[in-house]
């Protein structure tokens, strides 16, 4: 079944295409720093933009903070509202269920098709950066130097890269939640598309106002820039474990609700 | 109703469940019993002022509503007073700390060690070494509620303390501690340090304004270890590839000195007695002590009228025959301008009314107002 949907995922051109457009704004922002070499006033801009241009071997962090506010979520909202509004839309869900398997099995595979999106994705993503980074800058290849100002070797910031893309991965499983939640809700993709980032933007604009301050820790974008808190030194874990139980919450929660209105609902198309 | 509806209440009711305990889980950390102890509030100001060579690291956030109205020479310490400021400390002692401000895509580290302080700058990769005086422009570190804490504690007598019970902040039972500042003058109302019993480090301080019931100023830890930090934590040596240069601030307040005009102050203003401070440009008058401090400093043009053209511009600022004054919280400030002569700027934690009666005793005003 997993497999199944595996494949289905990854046969669709549509899924390429979507990997492809997020890669195309790192890029495009690579060449224009390299034309123009204006890097970001300290203060504006993505985090670790300023810094590519002394070592573009971090290029993949800049890219990832690139895509992260707008375009990854977006991407992973279409496809996990896509996820079974998708079949329920096209008429196929009634004979994905005739077959002899659970609805939560199905509902799982599904996940785990979400989740290997989500995965590739990020992954992708912070290749192409490597390549545009190492390709258009001048890279260090003896390290370089930590947000606090000490040194690290080239294999500390190769160990906590890959710490930043697993844990940008895990900040998208709350996006792919809401939106495979909404997907068992509805039989239009679209609206369980639109539901996720309703909650995404939500989110975003409260994260900005004092006032909504209470509920901050809450918030499912909250942590999500904690992946620059791998590269100060020492480390500070106490967003990054945050940002991973919120998600986590998020994630077993909204999965719960899922299984509990997708296994028990009427499929009639 | 048919089978899949019936199936359906349970597991919704599972769901609700489990989102219930979730919601109520903050609340019900958050109203687990704190411990009191029998201390009185003298004893708890002295292990206060006694706790600056405890060895802790943690992560403080301040909230500052003092919107301080200042040219763009002082923009950073105004930030200071008026944003939410993260911070990431390991404190070996007075004189071996380090202090990071944490942003969202870098920070400003201040390391200091015996002859001074280096301050890196991620964004700009810039380390700036400078070296120690005895008079500072505020700077992150200040505000660390043990800081914050010992420096509004150091100053006040037994009568203007008292104990207000304990709460719990970053994890650990603290003792309250409340100052309310006798002065007629002052313009806070109270300064409210809480404590860790066992350690005497101030671990949440608040300050409130008269007039007002919410905090002009709250900084506090969220996260505390009580065990001294390893030295190569607070350590800093410029990286390779960084722009190294020195810190101008003692010379910026030299020249700020200079440029003040000798005038004789008298020794009280507005009540509150003169004092001196080591390191404060001489021609620059201070009054008062503890929380109730009064600053008056003969100006020179150029700055009355960027200070001027400052006040005009906001709208609670008050304008009239005794000059232009305004409070951002606790803090007032007045721009007197007395025709034919220089002009004053007096500023401090008194309130206007205090800083009227201040402007009229001043030598070239006393007896013209």
């Amino acid at each position: 079944m997993i497999t199944v949907e595996l494949r289905k995922m990854f046969r669709r051109p549509r899924t390429w295409a979507t990997i492809a457009v997020l890669n195309a704004l790192p890029v495009l922002v690579a060449v224009l720093l390299v034309v123009t070499d204006l890097a970001p006033r300290p203060g504006e801009g993505p985090p670790f933009l300023s810094a590519v241009l002394r070592n573009g071997s971090l290029y993949p962090l800049a890219a990832l903070a690139i895509v992260l506010p707008l375009f990854l979520p977006i991407a992973v909202a279409v496809i996990s509202g896509d996820a079974v509004a998708g079949e329920a839309q096209a008429g196929t869900l009634r004979y994905l269920l005739a077959r002899p398997v659970g609805r939560t099995r199905l509902l799982v595979a599904k996940l785990v098709a979400v989740l290997a999106f989500v995965v590739v994705t990020v992954v992708v993503v912070a290749a192409v950066g490597y390549l545009v980074g190492t390709t258009l800058f001048d890279a260090q290849p003896i390290g370089g130097t930590s947000v606090s100002g000490t040194s690290l070797t080239s294999e500390q910031i190769t160990g906590r890269t890959v710490l930043a893309i697993g844990y940008v991965a895990v900040s998208m499983l709350g996006v792919a939640a809401f939106g495979l939640f909404f997907s068992t809700m509805t039989d239009s993709p679209l609206a369980a598309t639109m539901g996720a980032l309703a909650v995404l933007v939500t989110s975003s604009l409260l994260f900005t106002l004092d006032a909504a301050s209470p509920i901050a820790p809450y918030l499912p974008t909250r942590y999500w820039l904690a992946f620059v808190d791998l590269f100060r030194d020492p480390i500070q874990w106490r967003d990054l474990t945050r940002g991973l139980a919120l998600q986590g919450v998020y994630v077993g929660v909204l999965l719960a609700a899922a299984w509990a209105n997708f296994t028990t609902k009427d499929v009639t198309s | 109703m048919s089978d899949r509806g019936r199936a359906a209440a349970p597991r919704w009711a599972a769901v609700g469940v489990l989102v219930a305990v979730l919601v109520s889980l903050p609340a019900v950390v958050g109203a687990l019993p704190v411990e009191d102890a029998d201390v009185f509030a003298p004893d708890l100001r002295a292990a206060v002022l006694a706790s600056d060579s405890v060895g802790y690291s943690g992560y403080a956030e301040s909230a500052g509503g003092l919107a301080l109205p200042v040219t763009d020479q002082l923009t950073s310490v105004a930030d200071l007073f008026s944003d939410r400021t993260t911070m990431r400390v390991w404190w070996r002692g007075p004189a071996d700390h380090r202090v990071d401000v944490v942003t969202t895509a870098g920070e400003t580290g201040v390391h200091r060690d015996a002859g001074g302080s280096w301050t890196w700058e991620y964004e700009r990769a810039t380390a700036t070494r400078t070296e120690a005086a005895p008079l500072e422009l505020p700077a992150a570190p200040d505000l660390l509620p043990p800081s914050l804490g010992r420096r509004l504690l150091s100053e006040a007598a037994d009568a203007e303390l008292t104990r207000i019970g304990a709460r719990r902040v970053a994890g650990r039972d603290a003792l309250g501690l409340r100052l309310e500042p006798a002065a007629p003058a002052a313009s806070v109302r109270r300064v409210d340090v809480w404590v860790d019993g066992d350690s005497g480090l101030p671990v949440q301080v608040e300050v409130v304004a008269k007039g007002s019931d919410r905090p002009a100023l709250d900084t506090r830890f969220l996260d505390l270890e009580l065990a001294v930090p390893p030295a190569e934590v607070t350590a800093f040596r410029p990286p390779p590839g960084a722009t190294a240069r020195n810190g101008r601030q003692a010379e910026v307040l030299r020249e700020a000195g200079d440029r003040v005009r000798p005038v004789a102050l008298p020794p009280e203003l507005a009540g509150l007695p003169r004092r001196v401070l080591d390191g404060a440009p001489r021609g620059i008058g201070l009054y008062g002590s503890g929380v109730t401090l009064l600053a008056v400093a003969p100006v020179p043009e150029g700055l009355a009228r960027a200070l001027d053209d400052t006040l005009a511009q906001s709208p609670d600022a008050v304008v009239d025959d005794a000059g232009a004054r305004i409070a951002a919280g606790p803090v007032g400030l007045m721009l007197v301008e007395p025709p034919g002569r220089g002009p004053y700027v007096l500023t401090g934690t008194v309130t206007l009314d205090a800083l009227v009666t201040a402007a009229g005793q001043l030598p070239e005003l006393a007896g013209t107002g």
